[in-house]
């Protein structure tokens, strides 16, 4: 082991391959935001990204000596929660016929400016639903999570250019989305 | 909510997060409505994954000893049982007697009587005279 103050990730894979409850709670906390990002993009629904996130932990942990890679602990474990989401949706889609889109969120009514916010994130959800799921997943990793090109290339083992390129097209259907619902909002503004 | 969308911080510059972006995607960070939200996360996952942990630390521990000890407290037991089945067995078949001469092996298995039967008997009968002149 390595006297830095921060494990690495083979480091930690190893440690709790023997049962450290440390290191895999370390593993949780640097991957828990990243594995709900990923889940989310894929499942499209909160409550849903939650579950698949927590459950990938465990599957991760009960596959723990098949992380080949320890080093690559998290490309692998990214793997897991989309297929753990990926499951998930096929399981609630056989239960219910009409599944809830990304774009379907709570809209109560509200206030003005809660009303406001909320079409915003309806655009967003609707925005983001409507991205392919390579890039939905590229644009949270990154822009949601602050994960850099590079770190997304390794993690999810994807070329660098390929990330450059999913993450402009994400931003820019994002963007447009967003300056869409700001002419709305302008000129419901400017009516009377 | 009045914002430059379409001029956000850093939007051309992939490797910086686009500010604009990233703040409009803040309400899907969980913990911007709840804020204990990412501890009770991880509390969860710790505790769905204490046994497997706990399952792990015991296999770690194992020494060679205890795995061999483990094996014979198991073996030894069993290896008993079979010898003393085994001695049961081998008491209660009653093996067939094996050819002790050469005559006997000579006349195994033949169902009429023998020569040696036959000399036998008569030696219990009474003398056999083979030759009855006499000079």
């Amino acid at each position: 082991m390595s006297g830095s103050q921060t494990p690495n990730d083979g480091e930690l894979v190893v440690r709790a391959r023997r049962g450290d409850e440390r290191a895999f709670g370390q593993l949780v906390e640097r991957y828990r935001r990243a594995a709900y990002a990923v889940a989310y993009s894929v499942t499209g629904r909160q409550e849903d990204a939650e579950d698949a996130a927590q459950e990938s932990f465990l599957v991760a942990l009960q596959r723990l000596d098949e992380c080949r890679s320890p080093e690559r602990f998290a490309g692998w474990l990214m793997t897991i929660v989309r297929n753990r989401s990926r499951n998930l949706v096929r399981r609630e889609s056989l239960r219910e016929t009409d599944q809830v889109p990304l774009s379907a969120s709570t809209r109560s009514p509200t206030p003005d400016r809660d009303a406001e916010r909320s079409e915003l994130q309806a655009a967003l959800r609707d925005a983001l639903g409507a991205l392919p799921d390579v890039q939905r997943e590229i644009v949270l990793l990154h822009d949601l999570e602050g994960w850099k090109h590079r770190e997304i290339a390794d993690r999810l083992n994807l070329p660098s250019g390929t990330v450059r390129s999913h993450l402009h097209f994400a931003r820019r259907a994002l963007r447009e989305a967003l300056s869409g619902q700001e002419t709305v909002e302008e000129r419901r503004r400017s009516s009377p | 909510m009045s914002r430059n969308w379409t001029t956000p911080g850093g939007a051309d510059d992939d490797e910086a997060r686009d500010v604009g972006v990233a703040s409009a995607l803040g309400f899907l960070d969980p913990a911007s409505r709840d804020p204990g939200f990412w501890m009770r996360f991880q509390a969860r996952v710790l505790q769905g994954a204490a046994p497997e942990l706990a399952r792990r630390r015991l296999m770690a521990d194992l020494t060679v000893g205890d795995v061999l000890t483990g094996w014979a407290r198991a073996l030894v037991p069993t290896a008993v049982l079979a010898a003393a089945v085994a001695a049961l067995v081998l008491i209660r078949l009653t093996p067939a007697p094996l050819p002790a001469t050469v005559e006997d092996l000579l006349t195994a298995g033949i169902q009429t009587r023998t020569i040696p039967e036959a000399l036998h008997e008569s030696e219990a009968a009474a003398s056999v005279a083979f030759a009855t002149e006499r000079f």
